[in-house]
């Protein structure tokens, strides 16, 4: 099962920084929380909710001197015995999806919540999903599929005749999935 | 009462003249009897007014600016993203607030304050930092004019940090326009009553705030339920999606259809192009995503973008309802990418929309009715719809050019130098009356009459409920519906959230009671909290009655009482005076004011 972020769903609310604080830390406190929203603004509009993608290559385990990143059942795991604090695999997340918070010593990071994760549970927008892996990149292929249809006009033959489809002219509407 | 939860117990009072920042506890019987936010400010400013023995100028270094999160600020319940600002307004001279969404109040409540008070004026244009413990007033003399986002950019230069949460102000608040507001996440404004002006004149073009520190909450189990089952409710409303697609986008048509809608300098009530300026047309054709305040499911923020034409590229979060009515049917306008480009161009200046477009509209029907002349506008000729001629305006409003520089003055500036124009500037106490036209619905002339403000429709938002079902109702039940609408909202305020769950998806009033209980560990009861807010606003009355407001100055729009609406389905009404004097004195009864309007509480 995967963690899919859709950012385009995605209104900023913070329901699920305060979803995972409130579960996970027994705080409401969303600076403490495991996923986080980034906004930017105006151009290009942009909520994104950053969590952990469970690597298969964990590269936040790259350059922690205390091998305390581990992979198990799919999910990558802190092993709290082990880590020392250095706050290495911060930086080496290509994602930035590893938090730090002054009351907490160790690093703050996504664990699935033992395969019910909370965040997705909160989402008024449907923003985040829990899919097995083979949905991934289904909407990607959705989409191509989709924009085609949203052509104009299609030639195709028809028992030898060239004939020419056309189609009403698709208004904006967002991909559902 | 023991409070266990929800409160920091401290203040922190900033005197940006000396540079000085004082931590000032408060106690518990403070908290119970004001509770947060609007009833802190309201508090706060009434004993600063008293210590400067009845006189205060809005725009002198004396004045104090209340910034104020309410218990419920942050916490993870339905819409808990808003702050309260409240000061003394330069617009009308007596008591004024603003509540703003977004995550300033948040943040601002995680730096562990539950309020912050602003007096003096630093010596030069600045920023105000707090990052938890640590403040600091940081010169920023390089942002002088700059719009709010370029202010923002700005600051998290100069403070090398990318994630704080930034409140600032537009030209137009260091040019003290006196309906200037101040503007945080790129689109959340505390408007109306002139924010603006008072931080800048306090010589403050910015807030930046980062906060680390856990919201107290005394039974975190009990508020889980009782949130998990409020998100519940709001998602199982059958108008969920719907809010979410559009927001107050959806109350163009609502209005327009039910003749409320202001058109023409609120000459009109219905529009004959709303079908151009509605919510359909902005999801069709401009909106690109949703957003949402703090904590909030309804995302009713509409980000837009205009694809093409001579606004191509203006993208902006918004309009909303009062936005749109206003730089739209008010204006004689309809072309959805100029309503987008005038409100991206108020957002940017920090003029508040409301106030500009009432003040354009009563200058185009000026002219209209040769009450004003062309060499009043600076030989400009500005008509119904003239896209050009109004955002040319609101560039000068916030610059003081030319008229602009009567126009920053708001109604009362603009009465003193045109006493011709009480009948076409539509105002309550020198505010500008916002988008619901009150010629059908006397609850709502009253509303915006008796307003501790002015003429704003958030005090008593009234006009709906009596025009579906208040055709059996006499005029005292009407009065007690203003005063149950004037004694919930303030409740909202001071616990930080927002109202439009409740008036829009009908979120129920227990709720409020049952996340104070969770998170204060205070077992009161609904009317307990009301006799707090009704206090609050008692308190208000007394700020504006010290300052020299009585019955003369509680009457709605000069238009409302005078000119019948001319077509549409309202066609016809006018408030008849006597009606209205029979209501003020109900109302005044009801409330236990004199006959004068003075409630018999003192500072």
């Amino acid at each position: 099962m995967h963690l899919t972020v859709i950012p385009e769903r995605c209104s900023g609310c913070k329901v699920c920084e305060l979803a995972c604080s409130v579960g996970r830390q027994g705080v409401n406190n969303p600076k403490k929380s495991r996923i986080r929203v980034m906004v930017l603004y105006p151009h290009p509009v942009i909520r994104m909710p950053i969590v952990c993608k469970q690597c298969g290559v964990p590269k936040c385990g790259d350059g922690c001197p205390t091998s305390a990143i581990y992979r198990e059942n799919g999910i990558v795991q802190l092993d709290r015995e082990k880590c020392i604090s250095c706050n290495q695999c911060l930086t080496s997340c290509p994602f930035g999806a590893m938090f730090l918070h002054e009351d907490i010593e160790q690093p703050l990071k996504c664990d699935l919540c033992d395969g019910k994760p909370l965040c997705v549970e909160a989402c008024p927008k449907e923003a985040l999903k829990f899919h097995p892996k083979h949905i991934l990149g289904q909407a990607h292929r959705l989409a191509a599929a989709r924009n085609y249809a949203k052509m104009s006009k299609v030639e195709y033959m028809d028992g030898g005749q060239r004939k020419v489809l056309h189609y009403t002219k698709a208004r904006g509407k967002k991909d559902e999935r | 009462m023991s409070v266990k939860g929800g409160y920091f117990f401290r203040i922190l009072d900033v005197d940006l003249t000396r540079g000085e920042t004082t931590i000032v506890p408060i106690d518990e019987s403070f908290v119970l009897k004001y509770i947060g936010g609007r009833g802190f400010g309201a508090r706060l400013v009434a004993d600063h007014l008293k210590k400067s023995g009845g006189k205060c100028d809005p725009l002198g270094p004396e004045n104090i600016l209340v910034i104020a999160p309410g218990p419920l600020t942050g916490v993870y319940l339905p819409a808990s993203g808003k702050n309260s600002f409240v000061t003394l307004s330069p617009a009308t001279g007596i008591y004024g607030d603003s509540s703003m969404g977004g995550v300033f109040g948040v943040e601002l409540r995680q730096a562990g304050y539950d309020a912050v008070v602003l007096r003096g004026r630093a010596p030069e244009l600045s920023v105000l930092t707090i990052e938890d413990d640590r403040v600091g007033i940081l010169p920023l003399p390089q942002a002088a004019g700059v719009s709010t986002l370029e202010a923002e950019k700005l600051v998290r230069e100069a403070t090398g940090d990318e994630d704080m949460k930034i409140a600032s102000i537009g030209m137009a608040g260091e040019n003290g326009v006196v309906f200037s507001c101040v503007n945080a996440d790129w689109s959340r404004n505390a408007g109306r009553i002139g924010i603006g002006a008072v931080m800048g004149s306090k010589n403050l073009k910015s807030i930046a705030v980062r906060g680390s520190k856990d919201l107290p909450v005394y039974d975190l189990d009990a508020l889980v339920r009782v949130s998990r089952e409020g998100y519940d409710y709001l998602k199982s409303h059958e108008f969920f999606r719907f809010w979410q697609e559009q927001g107050l986008m959806s109350v163009v048509d609502y209005a327009n259809a039910m003749g409320i809608l202001p058109t023409h300098n609120f000459k009109e009530t219905v529009f004959d192009r709303a079908d151009k300026m509605n919510g359909y047309v902005m999801e069709d054709r401009y909106k690109i995503s949703d957003t949402a305040c703090f904590g909030c499911s309804m995302s009713c923020g509409n980000v837009c973008l205009v694809r093409e034409g001579k606004y191509r590229g203006t993208v902006t979060e918004g309009p909303e309802y009062e936005s749109a009515a206003m730089l739209g049917s008010n204006l004689g306008a309809s072309n959805f990418a100029y309503i987008l480009k005038a409100n991206a161009l108020c957002d940017d200046l920090g003029v508040d929309t409301i106030s500009t477009g009432s003040i354009i509209g009563s200058m185009i029907e000026g002219l209209e009715k040769g009450i004003l002349t062309q060499e009043d506008l600076d030989g400009d000729e500005i008509t119904w719809g003239d896209e050009e001629g109004i955002l040319r305006l609101i560039g000068k409003i916030a610059g003081r050019e030319g008229v602009g520089d009567t126009l920053a003055g708001g109604a009362f500036a603009i009465l003193k130098r045109w006493p011709d124009m009480e009948g076409v500037l539509s105002h309550v106490k020198g505010l500008e009356q916002s988008a619901y036209d009150a010629r059908a619905a006397i609850s709502m002339a009253l509303g915006y009459g008796t307003s501790d403000i002015g003429a704003h429709h958030t005090r008593a938002w009234t006009v709906a409920s009596e025009l579906e079902n208040g055709a059996g109702w006499g005029l005292e039940e009407k009065a007690e519906f203003v005063i149950y609408h004037q004694t919930i909202r303030p409740l909202f305020d001071m616990l930080g959230v927002c109202r439009l769950p409740w008036i829009e998806l009908g979120f129920p009033e227990e709720y409020y009671q049952r996340f104070y209980q969770a998170v204060t560990g205070v077992e009161r009861s609904m009317d307990d909290l009301l006799e707090c807010s009704r206090h609050v606003y008692d308190l208000t009355r007394t700020i504006n009655v010290t300052l020299g407001i009585d019955r003369k100055d509680d009457y709605p729009p000069r238009r409302t009482l005078v000119d019948p609406v001319p077509s549409g389905p309202t066609k016809g009404n006018v408030v008849d005076r006597d009606e209205y004097e029979k209501i003020l004195d109900l109302y005044y009864e009801k409330r236990g004011w004199d006959s004068d309007g003075k409630p018999s509480l003192s500072l």
